[in-house]
């Protein structure tokens, strides 16, 4: 197996593939790295309930094969879980946790030679309050009442513990406020090939549609990881046909192109009162710092330079903090909407942050998170 | 918003009429600083409106001093250092370069007019270029009024 290569597989063992959120695959990978020791350490999520789970470490065999499924209304963030362990370690990672995982390795912060990142693809995660909040509204179902949940030809489906399945498209939920977080909606980075190895369920055709997993190598890492599986015995793949690989691109391309349009209905250019407009979402910001803790591009630690402002100065008419963190993020976010997520006063910040990195990152040509290159900053040449 | 923004900018108006505006201008060491020196040796012309503060090399500008500047309530920053090539630090200013490009993005896009932010490379014998540098701008500033950052009770 080496770079390049597509493959189309699934979990050998029976319960694993049952709970998988297609064949398991993913969770029979992680589970064999383990085993047979290409890590010493795995990142799974542990469910709570339909709605919420967070990231374990574990280096339990079973603890991993028992993790099983794709939880979309879970928008946990990895890369700093893992920053500052030192761990030989296999983890999933949606798109912007690559991102953020590949940052954290440019801030010394993570061994990427030591890291197996298993790419998921992936078309958006869903706030867990506003998933409750939608079952009420727009299902009419109570949250208590969810069984299971999954994507299917552009539909929210939630199952209810009366066997029932209640439907309705991921656009009349959005149009609504609903649906996927605002920064997943102006997400490009579908097909995670700045994993080691990319899986979704796109791609997979016929019979095996819903049991299997799409994977497609993106380094020689990734390519130790699905043949230790194989060899295990954990997981069987099999050539995809030419329909499935070509679907797979044509989606990908659909999904990337619907991304740029959302781009732009957010970011609608403000021709007059930008400080006006920032000094009001920021107005109710009670300085917890949460925004930046939980930013996976920053690496700073407890004392920062942002921090250190924290308090607001004498009069000043907008906190130090955040035109810092503006300036601090215009090369480094990725955009993943933990800060939004995480702020206690449900400030946009995402959409605060990107206003300032959209240009700077466009300018610059440099997109955080997709590759090895040093912010350029770093790049300054002897009199240039 | 735009009741804000009208009383934000009332006293703005009031205020142009015989108002001298406040500019915090970073000069390095070496080139710069040394310019403004010659400015006033030269007896060139040249209006009260600057607070220079000196810095040993336009590098170690960080743009959290320009931020500071402005929420003190300064009405223009200015950056300026060595012409590139001439840093006494071999790079510095171009480090401040390509700082300064991320500072201007913020700034432009806070929504703070560009000619509150200005950048400027001046020799030590560059005393007129210097003199010049500030009068254009206290005149553009005296235009623009006093800045959106300022605070309450800041003249
Ligand atoms: C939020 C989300 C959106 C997705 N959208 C698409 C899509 O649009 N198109 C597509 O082709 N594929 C998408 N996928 C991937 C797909 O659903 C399957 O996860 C993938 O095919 C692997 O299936 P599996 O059965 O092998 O994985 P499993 O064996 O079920 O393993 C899944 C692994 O992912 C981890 N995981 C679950 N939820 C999350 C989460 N929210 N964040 C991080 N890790 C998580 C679990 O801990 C587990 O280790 C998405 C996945 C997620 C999590
Ligand atoms: S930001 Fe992108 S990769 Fe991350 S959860 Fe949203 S759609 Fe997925
Ligand atoms: S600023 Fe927000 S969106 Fe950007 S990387 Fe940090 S947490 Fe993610
Ligand atoms: S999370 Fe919200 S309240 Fe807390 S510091 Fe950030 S913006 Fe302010
Ligand atoms: S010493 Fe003047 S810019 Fe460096």
């Amino acid at each position: 197996m080496q770079k390049g290569e597509m493959y189309v597989g699934w979990s050998t063992k029976e319960d694993v593939r049952k709970r998988g959120g297609s064949g398991g695959l993913v969770t029979s990978m992680l589970a064999a790295a383990l085993e047979k020791k290409l890590v010493d350490a795995v990142v799974v999520l542990k469910k709570i309930n339909e709605f919420e789970a967070v990231p374990i470490i574990t280096s339990d065999v079973n603890e991993v094969l028992n993790s099983a499924g794709s939880l979309h209304s879970v928008p946990s963030h990895f890369a700093k879980l893992i920053a500052n362990r030192n761990l030989k370690v296999a983890l999933p990672a949606k798109g912007c946790d690559v991102r953020g995982i590949i940052e954290q390795g440019k801030r010394n912060a993570i061994n990427l030679d030591n890291t197996f990142i298993v790419g998921l693809n992936c078309g958006g995660s869903m706030h867990p309050v506003v998933t409750r909040e939608m079952l009420e509204v727009m299902y009419k179902i109570k949250p208590e009442d969810v069984h299971g949940e999954e994507i299917e030809k552009g539909k929210l489906i939630f199952e209810t513990k009366d066997g029932k399945e209640h439907a309705i498209t991921i656009d009349e939920l959005e149009e609504k406020g609903f649906g996927r977080r605002e920064s997943c909606r102006y997400c490009t980075i579908k097909v995670p090939n700045n994993s080691d190895i990319a899986c979704g369920n796109w791609g997979v055709t016929g019979d095996l549609v819903g049991k299997a997993t799409f994977v497609e190598i993106n380094s020689e890492k990734g390519a130790k990881l699905l043949q230790n599986a194989v060899d295990a015995g954990y997981v069987q793949v099999q050539k995809p046909d030419e329909k499935g690989v070509a679907m797979r691109a044509k989606i990908k391309g659909v999904m990337e192109d619907l991304g740029k349009k959302w781009k732009g209905k957010v970011f609608v250019p403000i021709e007059n009162g930008r400080l006006e407009y920032f000094r009001k979402e920021l107005e109710h910001c009670i300085d917890c710092g949460a925004c930046k803790t939980v930013c996976p591009t920053c690496s700073c630690g407890e004392v920062s330079k942002c921090t250190e402002y924290h308090s607001r100065g004498d009069a000043y008419k907008m906190s130090m903090y955040h035109l810092v963190r503006f300036l601090h993020l215009a090369d480094a976010c990725i955009g993943c909407g933990q800060c939004s997520d995480v702020c206690p006063v449900d400030i946009p910040l995402t959409r605060l942050y990107r206003r300032f990195a959209n240009p700077v990152q466009e300018q610059l040509k440099y997109e955080p998170g997709m590759d090895m290159r040093k912010p350029p900053y770093f790049e300054v040449k002897l009199n240039e | 918003m735009s009741s804000e923004v009208a009383a934000a900018s009332a006293p703005a108006a009031a205020k142009t009429d015989g108002w001298e505006p406040k500019i915090v201008a970073f000069c390095c060491n070496w080139c710069s600083y040394g310019g403004a020196d010659s400015a006033g040796m030269g007896r060139f012309q040249q209006p009260a409106s600057t607070r220079i503060i000196r810095v040993m090399c336009s590098g170690r500008i960080d743009p959290l001093h320009v931020f500071n500047a402005f929420l003190e309530g300064a009405d223009a920053v200015l950056v300026t250092g060595c012409h590139i090539g001439d840093c006494h630090y071999v790079n510095g200013n171009d480090k401040t370069k390509i700082k300064y490009k991320y500072l201007e993005n913020v700034v432009h896009e806070l929504g703070i007019e560009k000619e509150r932010l200005q950048l400027n490379w001046i020799s030590a014998s560059e005393g007129e270029k210097f003199a010049n540098f500030i009068r254009d701008v206290t005149a553009q500033i005296k235009k623009l009024g006093p800045s959106p950052l300022k605070p309450e009770g800041v003249a």
